[in-house]
């Protein structure tokens, strides 16, 4: 799961970005404002980690911009200022999740994965769709309940597809998914990953739409 | 006397009121008695005239010894004598057969007071032109007393009824007198100990109107003093929690980290949050101490010494990073202050110069004094300054964005402070002679003693 960092502190923000790591995020880390806006424009990060006093512009102000810009990822706010006023004015101004710092690394991992989730309107930890299940915390995928070991880009390609089950994604959509700045992506990396999963979990379960990307077939019920 | 005005006050007029009175009531004493003594003597010498005249007309041998009618309630009070010839002549009822004074003469004539038969008596003797005709007239001095009394009853008798109601109405009138003070020290009684507002001067007696602005300055003081000090304790433990949050994830990443290269980057990342985290603590409290308006005691200090050790200790870090250092201070430049804080400004100064400034600057210290004006002043080479940015500046945990150094914000603000102790005047503008930041602490021209 691609996430964006927004913070300017050097050593929070390089323990946020390992932290994140460790727990299977994909982080793009930026130090200012103007970045932070940038990038939320311009990527499609399953969610964001934005710090509110940030340099060059505020927190808040990139976070009104990029939800006036019709921008929905899930924000989670970090932030020092833990006032009412600032906490409900955060909220207001469209985030998804109010955080005072200092978190517990594995708390801001699961806020962020029940955040997407969410967005993704699935109410539950684990996703599921025809045989398979997956589950994002563990970082574990079940077939018909035997366990299927996955790399970590198989598992992070396959937790994308599934979480827009129903929904073609395109190759770049998937690399953007897949891959964070500085990652060098090879011309057919997805194509070898989604080879790769087919051949562990069966051919029914991702379908190739040509021309345009692939897709989980979501006629059977997803998590219910 | 008691403690409460009120009582200082009612203590005050009644006795004053009671003084006045006890005073006035002798003085009347004296006055009246001194009055009626002379109008009764009047009498008994205007009587005793009259018996003379009467003795001297009709010398009747067959009256002798005969006593004279009781006319008036007041007779008995009176008693006269006639002698003639030696022998009593006529005497009123009440009067002794004895006479009342000797006879010796010429000399006895007149007023004189003399007890007979366990009475008091006030008796006026006086003679015919010819000498055996001798006449005494005498008043009992208790009847005397009785008048005099009595004259005083109806006098200053009103008062004595009208003190307890004077007393009562005083009383009365002093507690309205003091209801404003009343009335302010019960708001204040009731005022809970947070509430700051001014107490309403409006309306309040002139007198209490000096007292009400001096409260309510004080208030305000500390209104103030607690204004700041909460926002001060809200910025620091706001200013906190990011090195600590630094912390706790670098330790975590520690924690969960699979390579030895990746556990040791985030323990050295731990220890140097730990290291800032120090430092804020420690400039927090150094900028504390500098609010808390402690009296600092300000002595004579060398500043050109102070530049040097701080130059000395600081050298090692603009070494390692290739940047030139020098310090200009050879005269001595005494200025009055307290060395530990100039240290400490000085300090920050050159620590912001050697951060700031990219690897191979220049950092030029120097120590002046012109005419008694001794001025610090630091150059360096680094990037300098916005303008907007040198407004801000001193504000507290304002930082320069994109300098890539984690300061706190706070070293300019000890910096303003400590030159304000001073009184000293801190300037920040482009260096001319290096380019980058130049900042000159004025301070101000030493008195001579």
């Amino acid at each position: 799961m691609r996430i964006l960092l927004a913070e300017d502190d050097p050593l929070l923000g390089d323990g946020l970005r390992a932290g994140l790591r460790q727990l299977g995020f994909l982080v793009d880390w930026v130090r200012d404002g103007d970045a932070a806006e940038r990038e939320l424009r311009a990527q499609p990060y399953a969610a964001a980690v934005l710090d509110l006093g940030l340099p060059l512009k505020d927190g808040m102000d990139v976070l009104a911009s990029v939800r006036r810009a019709g921008i929905t990822l899930p924000v989670l706010v970090l932030t020092a200022r833990d006032a009412i006023p600032d906490r409900v004015r955060g909220l207001d101004v469209g985030a998804d999740d109010y955080v005072v710092k200092p978190i517990d690394l594995n708390e801001l991992a699961a806020r962020l994965r029940a955040l997407v989730r969410r967005a993704h309107g699935q109410p539950q930890e684990r996703l599921s769709v025809q045989d398979v299940t997956l589950d994002p915390a563990a970082r574990s995928v079940m077939q018909a309940g035997v366990p299927v070991t996955l790399s970590a880009r198989e598992f992070d390609l396959l937790h994308a597809l599934m979480l827009n089950a129903g929904r073609v994604l395109s190759r770049e959509q998937l690399e953007q998914h897949l891959y964070s700045w500085g990652q060098e992506v090879e011309s057919n990396a997805i194509e070898v990953h989604v080879h790769h999963l087919r051949r562990k979990l069966g051919n029914a379960l991702i379908q190739t739409v040509r021309g345009v990307g692939y897709t989980l077939a979501s006629d059977l019920p997803k998590a219910r | 006397m008691p403690r409460s005005l009120q009582g200082r006050l009612l203590l005050l007029v009644l006795g004053l009121v009671a003084g006045v009175w006890l005073a006035t009531a002798t003085l009347t004493w004296f006055d009246v008695r001194h009055e009626l003594d002379e109008l009764l003597d009047s009498h008994l010498a205007q009587a005793a005239a009259l018996l003379v005249v009467q003795q001297a007309a009709d010398i009747d041998d067959d009256h002798r010894g005969v006593d004279a009618p009781t006319l008036h309630r007041y007779a008995p009070k009176v008693a006269f004598q006639v002698f003639h010839e030696g022998r009593l002549a006529q005497r009123s009822s009440n009067a002794p057969a004895e006479p009342m004074l000797e006879f010796t003469g010429r000399a006895a004539d007149g007023f004189k007071t003399i007890v007979i038969g366990g009475m008091t008596w006030r008796v006026f003797a006086t003679h015919g032109s010819e000498r055996d005709v001798r006449v005494f007239v005498g008043e009992q001095v208790e009847s005397r007393n009785s008048i005099l009394w009595a004259v005083l009853r109806s006098s200053l008798g009103p008062m004595l009824f009208a003190l307890p109601l004077l007393a009562l109405a005083a009383w009365w009138a002093v507690r309205r007198g003091v209801a404003p003070l009343l009335l302010v020290s019960r708001a204040l009684a009731q005022r809970s100990p947070q509430a700051l507002q001014p107490i309403a001067v409006k309306g309040a007696p002139s007198e209490m109107t000096p007292m009400l602005d001096a409260l309510n300055g004080l208030f305000e003081r500390i209104a103030e003093l607690l204004e700041s000090e909460r926002r001060f304790t809200a910025d620091a433990a706001h200013e906190l929690r990011t090195p600590i949050a630094a912390i706790r994830a670098q330790a975590q990443v520690a924690l969960g980290a699979a390579a030895d290269a990746e556990r040791l980057h985030a323990l050295q990342a731990t220890l140097q949050g730990c290291d800032r985290a120090a430092r804020l603590v420690e400039q927090l409290l150094t900028l504390s101490r500098l609010e808390s308006g402690v009296e600092h005691a300000l002595v004579a200090v060398d500043l050109a010494t102070l530049a040097r050790q701080v130059v000395a200790d600081a050298a090692p870090v603009a070494l390692s990073k290739q940047q030139v250092i020098e310090v200009n201070a050879t005269e001595p430049c005494t200025v009055r202050g307290d060395a530990t804080l100039l240290s400490v400004m000085i300090r920050n100064l050159v620590d912001n110069a050697i951060r700031y400034s990219p690897s191979g600057a220049s950092v030029k210290l120097a120590v002046s004094n012109e005419q008694g004006v001794v001025q610090l002043a630091l150059d360096d080479s680094g990037p300098g300054m916005s303008s907007a940015d040198m407004d801000r500046i001193g504000e507290r945990f304002f930082r320069v964005v994109g300098s890539g150094q984690d300061g706190s914000g706070l070293g300019w603000s000890i910096t303003r402070r400590i030159a304000a102790v001073h009184r000293a005047v801190v300037r920040v503008a482009r260096s001319r002679s290096l380019g980058g930041l130049a900042v000159e602490v004025d301070f101000p021209a030493e008195r001579v003693a």
